[in-house]
């Protein structure tokens, strides 16, 4: 047993931060908010990476690397609050996709996705907007248990408003057929959710750890009564133990990643969404009014997290659906429920 | 002890209902429920215009005394204002700065002549106040102001900054702390001046909030001035009545301020009843638990009141800014996680960033812990100040 990440795995994990800090900081955010929201040139440098093909399968010209490697990715976009949507595609639409990858349409939109030329978004029936919809060229929408890959054109998109200012949202209005169905599995949608979860809980991770490091960079420099504030026992707590909550949230996530157990997804999201809730929170406090403006970057974050909550399941969804594992009749009790990886 | 309200005070009940429904009509009935906390930038000018219709009617300073032109209401007569006030839906009030900070510091702390120069214009609705007190470097720590006034033959003349500014963009009047010693630093040397924002040495630079719009401001003084009278209590004694200013903003206004709790906790348990959260044993309990501290917040306020006019605060006064804060600031979670997903959605068109009254509330309400001191500060004044424990070190 070894719950640990290779060399090269956190060696790939510290390009891709080393990118994102120089292609996408808190201005390059800032920046993208005012304007047009996504930036074509960065998501060009993105698939010149490899990035969007990192799921992928290695004979559609993907990396063929597995959740495990793209869960440090997803968490790395979350830090930087990546307006681009390339976690759809590494973590929802190549997963799902890639079980398909025998059916040749289907390899060929994977191989779009790896060279950068095709972009997916998803939506479960269980949240009523899909991300990225309108830019997409297919999508993957969940209907009465089964799973469509919806090509652009056969969709109404209408745009709604996210809370998330850099997230676009939409409704969608479509008509499955024979044509679009990819899967009638029965599971293939909790797959979905399961992996949309994960996402999300990544991402989440990603976003809490910024808020913190924002709040500590800040409390190490503001100054009241002649010291930093950080030197306040108050203040040193309050993001001391929000760094407990993320250290413990983190654990979970990973495990998820490797797993891909409904019982450690929801674990991990209900961790993560309660420690980004309290990175936010915590955040704000220590950047007093400053905190409260859109002029501080923070806010960025603290959106992202908050529209993430919200989706492939919130908090009450993954509780719930956790609690329903827990509590049945036949579950693992003992050393066995607490190592077994189903 | 008498916990109910005399057949009197239900006279006093029905004016001010009767009034409000007579009233909060015609032009003003899109103000209802309007201009709260988050909500400022709300149809400012009618709200504008609502304050001087409260003025005229007498509706303002209820609980002032009749000498400086108010009703001198008895607290009994405070708590069924603001009740009727929240039940009817009456908007975010554009004056609340004036009649519940500036003109309390002016009747206790000013001349006659202040009292007959500003008070008649607050009581009217006329006149908008904001309050200058926090800078870029006095936040916390509001005793190192660093703006500057000089007097000058018969004028105060000031320069420096201040920032957060509340309503500073709409305000015709405002209470600065500037220092007047030279040389001098701490509570020593600061005074308490009244100055006209409308003049050339002002310069107001609003800034936006994370909700998109701008109720705070910076505040620039470029050899900004006011007249040599214009001075609550003497040159250096600005600390002892901006400490009184912060005292009354602990005082009644908090009385109305829940009932706007009151009514949000109200909405947010009809949308848990209406989309099924409330059978979530978890949302449950933590709809019962504001309901709680909300009879918590009520309990303590009409016993703090009670004892009005004792010159100590007593321990209950340093403790309702913490728990009021902390409770409003999980309310605003709660009523976002009460509503799911649908949280996460603005109502407006895109490439607009409107916000639902919930939405502005959460928002909002992440503040709530740091304007009017701050929860850490609350808790060192409770520890320092009730607990009697020693003061922390500082450099
Ligand atoms: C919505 C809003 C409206 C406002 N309106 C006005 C207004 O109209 N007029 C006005 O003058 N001001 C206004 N303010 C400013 C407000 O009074 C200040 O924000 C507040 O005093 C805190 O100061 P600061 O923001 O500089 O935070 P800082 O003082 O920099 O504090 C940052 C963090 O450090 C902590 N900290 C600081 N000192 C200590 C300590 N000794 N021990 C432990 N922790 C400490 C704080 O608790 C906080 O968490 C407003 C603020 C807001 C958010």
């Amino acid at each position: 047993m070894k719950f640990a990440f290779t060399e090269d795995q956190l060696l790939f994990r510290d390009t891709v931060r080393d990118f994102l800090a120089a292609e996408c900081g808190p201005a390059q955010v800032r920046e993208c908010a005012a304007g047009e929201g996504r930036s074509p040139a960065r998501w060009a440098k993105l698939v010149e990476m490899g990035l969007t093909g990192l799921t992928v399968p290695e004979a559609q010209g993907g990396l063929g690397l597995s959740l495990v490697d793209g869960v440090l990715i997803v968490e790395e976009a979350g830090r930087a609050a990546l307006p681009e949507p390339l976690v759809d595609q590494i973590a929802i639409a190549a997963p799902l996709l890639a079980a398909f990858a025998d059916r040749t349409d289907v390899a060929e939109i994977l191989a779009g996705i790896a060279a950068g030329t095709v972009k997916l978004a998803a939506g479960h029936p269980l949240d009523p907007f899909v991300a990225d919809a309108g830019d997409a060229d297919y999508l993957l929408l969940g209907r009465e248990d089964a799973l469509h890959l919806v090509p652009r054109g056969r969709v109404t998109v209408t745009a709604e408003v996210s809370v998330d200012p850099l997230r676009r949202i939409a409704a969608v209005d479509w008509t499955p057929g024979n044509d679009t169905l990819l899967s009638a599995d029965p599971a293939i949608l909790d797959r979905m959710l399961d992996l949309g979860g994960l996402a999300a809980a990544a991402q989440g991770l990603g976003l809490a750890q910024t808020m913190v490091d924002l709040a500590a960079d800040y409390a190490r420099t503001r100054q009241q009564f002649g010291k930093a504030i950080g030197s306040f026992q108050a203040v040193k707590h309050h993001l001391a133990t929000v760094q407990v909550a993320i250290e413990f949230a983190r654990a979970p996530v990973y495990k998820a990643a490797f797993t891909l157990a409904p019982r450690d997804i929801s674990h991990a999201r209900v961790a993560v969404i309660d420690a980004a809730a309290a990175a936010a929170r915590t955040a704000i406090q220590v950047f007093g009014a400053m905190g409260y403006t859109y002029e501080v970057d923070l806010h960025f974050f603290m959106k992202r997290a908050w529209a993430l909550a919200g989706v492939w399941g919130d908090r009450h969804y993954h509780l719930a659906r956790l609690s329903r594992m827990v509590l049945s009749d036949d579950a693992a009790l003992g050393a066995d429920g607490t190592f077994a990886d189903k | 002890m008498k916990l109910s309200f005399s057949a009197e005070d239900e006279a006093f009940r029905a004016e001010i209902s009767g009034w409000m429904a007579d009233h909060l009509t015609g032009p003003f009935a899109r103000l209802k429920n309007r201009g709260g906390p988050g909500d400022e930038h709300a149809f400012f000018e009618e709200r504008r215009a609502w304050e001087r219709h409260m003025g005229k009617a007498g509706w303002i300073g209820v609980g002032w005394p009749t000498s400086a032109g108010g009703r001198g209401a008895p607290l009994s007569h405070q708590v069924i204002f603001y009740e009727e006030y929240a039940r009817a839906g009456g908007p975010g009030r554009v004056g609340h700065i004036g009649e519940g900070l500036a003109g309390p510091t002016i009747v206790a702390f000013g001349s006659e002549d202040q009292k007959r120069r500003f008070l008649p214009g607050i009581l009217s609705g006329d006149d908008l106040w904001c309050q200058g007190y926090s800078e870029p470097n006095a936040g916390s720590d509001l005793a190192n102001v660093r703006t500057r006034a000089r007097l000058v033959g018969d004028r105060w003349v000031i320069d420096g900054q201040k920032v957060w500014t509340s309503l500073a963009h709409v305000s015709d009047w405002c209470f600065v702390i500037a220092r007047t010693e030279d040389g001098s630093s701490g509570h020593r040397g600061l005074s308490y001046l009244l100055v006209p924002m409308n003049q050339k040495g002002i310069t107001v630079r609003p800034i936006q909030q994370m909700t998109g719009t701008s109720e705070f401001n910076e505040v620039f003084f470029d050899g900004a001035e006011t007249a040599a009278e214009n001075i609550v209590g003497k040159p250096g004694e600005g600390w002892k009545v901006a400490m009184g200013t912060l005292a009354f903003e602990r005082g009644a206004s908090t009385l109305g301020q829940q009932m706007a709790f009151r009514n949000q906790l109200d909405e947010i348990i009809a949308i848990a009843k209406a989309n099924g959260r409330a059978k979530d044993p978890v949302m449950r309990q933590r709809l019962a638990e504001a309901w709680i501290g909300l009879q918590i917040m009520r309990a303590n306020a009409l016993r703090m009141l009670s004892q009005a006019g004792n010159p100590e605060l007593p321990r209950e006064a340093y403790v309702s800014k913490l728990y009021w804060a902390t409770w409003h600031r999980d309310l605003g979670k709660l009523a976002m996680d009460v509503l799911g997903p649908e949280a996460d959605v603005f109502p407006g068109e895109p490439g607009t960033y409107e916000l639902t009254a919930l939405q502005q509330l959460f928002l909002f309400t992440r503040s709530d812990t740091i304007y009017a001191g701050t929860n850490e500060i609350q808790r060192n004044i409770i520890a320092e100040r009730a607990l009697g424990m020693p003061r922390e070190a500082r450099a």
